[in-house]
């Protein structure tokens, strides 16, 4: 590999041409594989992410980031902490080569803080997702697209439960005195909703009636606290059905482009922990250098993911 | 090559004769050490890049700010949106990945993987990105629509409206 051969000087007075190894391109073969491997992860990133363009734009509905409960101010401040790693990670380089070996260590140390930094945060979003019922996948995620005749039999399906049910009967049974406000107002829309879902003669509208009290989708501007945030958000054990409409393949989309994100930023993590265990002078330096490459490669992917996911 | 000294031949299996003393492991050191004493602009310029960076990321919320001229067209806020991240990943790929210091390979490399991003994208619109314009009516029955939507944005208000009553009364 990267060997041109070049006739050179005979010194020992053999009669055969005198070979000489040179480098085909003018980099070490370590940065090369590494370009060779990001170019393979740019084709997997930007299938993702063409694939997920063409998703949404040819959508007929495409939730809201209030409706899925995903906040722009977390993303901007997981993009402002992975920027920080790269520079991190680019300092950390910096003061290998020049031999300076503490401090390339402390800088790759914080760089791994900021990585795992990261990863929490992901993490807290996720598990506000979960809360509300967005998943993946069925049968965990307990999204409708429309409040039609199948959305109601769902929530009359879950009401039915005999654990709900023995939970309900202990929620009536309690005194006002014992109960909070919102519990007190979500009790009495717990009842509108069960008459409204089993009643025989319900409209279509009735079926949004109840969609908004599970779990209301704030107009623009709106207050979200009018509601008090829905029934699935005041008894956190109700769980029941709810309906943002374009939310299955916005699941599925955004769990599947963080989570290969996230195990990527994993990836970077561990060989971060690797090479805290080197002597990082500058004969490590081209390690450092190609995880470098690799870590801002991820940077470079959530550039992109950011604005995509959050503020489109 | 083969017409060399008897005691050269045992060599010939290990491939060509090198020079004495460069070996190949040598050479990829000395290539190192090349990158390693060019320095490009040093610490300060990364300073200044990872500043553009948190300029240009604060950037991408004007789009929501009210100063933002072009609240009825989102195309527009789109487009601007992909060009400030265009521009963060430039940067980054210029001065972080040292790509801007790297010799012509670099664009055998990022030349065809923008090119295959860009068809790949292209190439997915008539069957993905234009699936809802001819429907089959078992799926008309079941997707989400706007319509949906505004039904449960009336339900809203709605039911804001009933709160509203209510208080009215007490």
């Amino acid at each position: 590999m990267n060997a041109s051969a070049a006739i050179g000087h005979e010194s020992h007075g053999h009669h055969g041409p005198v070979l000489q190894y040179q480098p085909g391109l003018p980099l070490s073969r370590g940065k090369l594989i590494m370009w060779l491997f990001l170019s393979t992860e740019i084709m997997f990133f930007a299938a993702l992410l063409g694939s997920y363009v063409v998703l949404r734009f040819g959508a007929a509905v495409w939730p809201k980031p209030h409706h899925v409960h995903l906040s722009e101010p977390i993303g901007a401040f997981n993009t402002f902490v992975l920027i920080c790693s790269s520079v991190t990670v680019v300092l950390a380089l910096e003061a290998a080569r020049a031999n300076k070996r503490s401090l390339a260590k402390a800088w790759m140390l914080i760089t791994l803080i900021l990585g795992s930094l990261f990863l929490g945060v992901k993490a807290y979003e996720y598990s506000s997702k979960f809360d509300h019922g967005i998943y993946p996948w069925a049968p965990r995620g307990r999204i409708y697209e429309r409040p039609d005749l199948y959305y109601g039999s769902a929530v009359r399906a879950r009401l039915s439960d005999p654990a709900i049910l023995a939970k309900l009967k202990e929620l009536d049974g309690r005194p006002e005195n014992e109960l909070s406000d919102a519990e007190i107002t979500g009790r009495r829309r717990l009842k509108q909703v069960r008459d409204m879902v089993n009643n025989p003669d319900q409209q279509a509208f009735d079926l949004a009636v109840v969609a908004d009290q599970i779990m209301p989708l704030p107009g623009e501007g709106a207050d979200s606290h009018d509601h008090g945030g829905g029934l699935n958000d005041t008894f956190a054990w109700l769980q029941l059905p709810a309906v943002i409409p374009g939310g299955n393949m916005w699941a599925s989309t955004y769990f599947f482009l963080t989570g290969f994100h996230a195990i990527h930023v994993i990836v970077g993590l561990i060989v971060f922990s690797i090479l805290l265990l080197y002597e990082l002078g500058p004969k490590a330096a081209g390690m450092i250098e190609n995880a470098g490459l690799y870590w801002h490669f991820v940077d470079l992917v959530w550039i992109f993911l950011f604005p995509l996911l959050y503020l489109f | 090559m083969s017409n060399s000294e008897p005691h050269k031949s045992s060599n010939a299996a290990h491939g060509p004769i090198t020079s004495p003393g460069k070996l190949p492991e040598e050479i990829e050191s000395v290539a190192e050490d090349e990158q390693a004493h060019e320095h490009h602009g040093g610490i300060m310029q990364y300073m200044a890049v990872f500043v553009a960076l948190c300029f240009l990321t604060t950037m991408s919320f004007l789009t929501y700010s009210s100063y933002w001229p072009w609240r009825d067209e989102p195309q527009v806020g789109w487009a601007f949106m992909m060009a400030v991240s265009c521009t963060k990943a430039l940067l980054v790929v210029l001065f972080f990945m040292h790509v801007l210091w790297e010799a012509n390979w670099k664009y055998v490399l990022t030349i065809p993987a923008a090119m295959m991003a860009i068809f790949l994208t292209i190439m997915l619109i008539p069957d993905i990105g234009l699936r809802n314009r001819m429907v089959a009516q078992e799926r008309a029955l079941h997707m989400a629509r706007g319509s949906d939507v505004l039904l449960l944005e009336k339900a809203a208000s709605a039911d804001s409206s009933d709160e509203v009553e209510k208080h009215e009364h007490e």
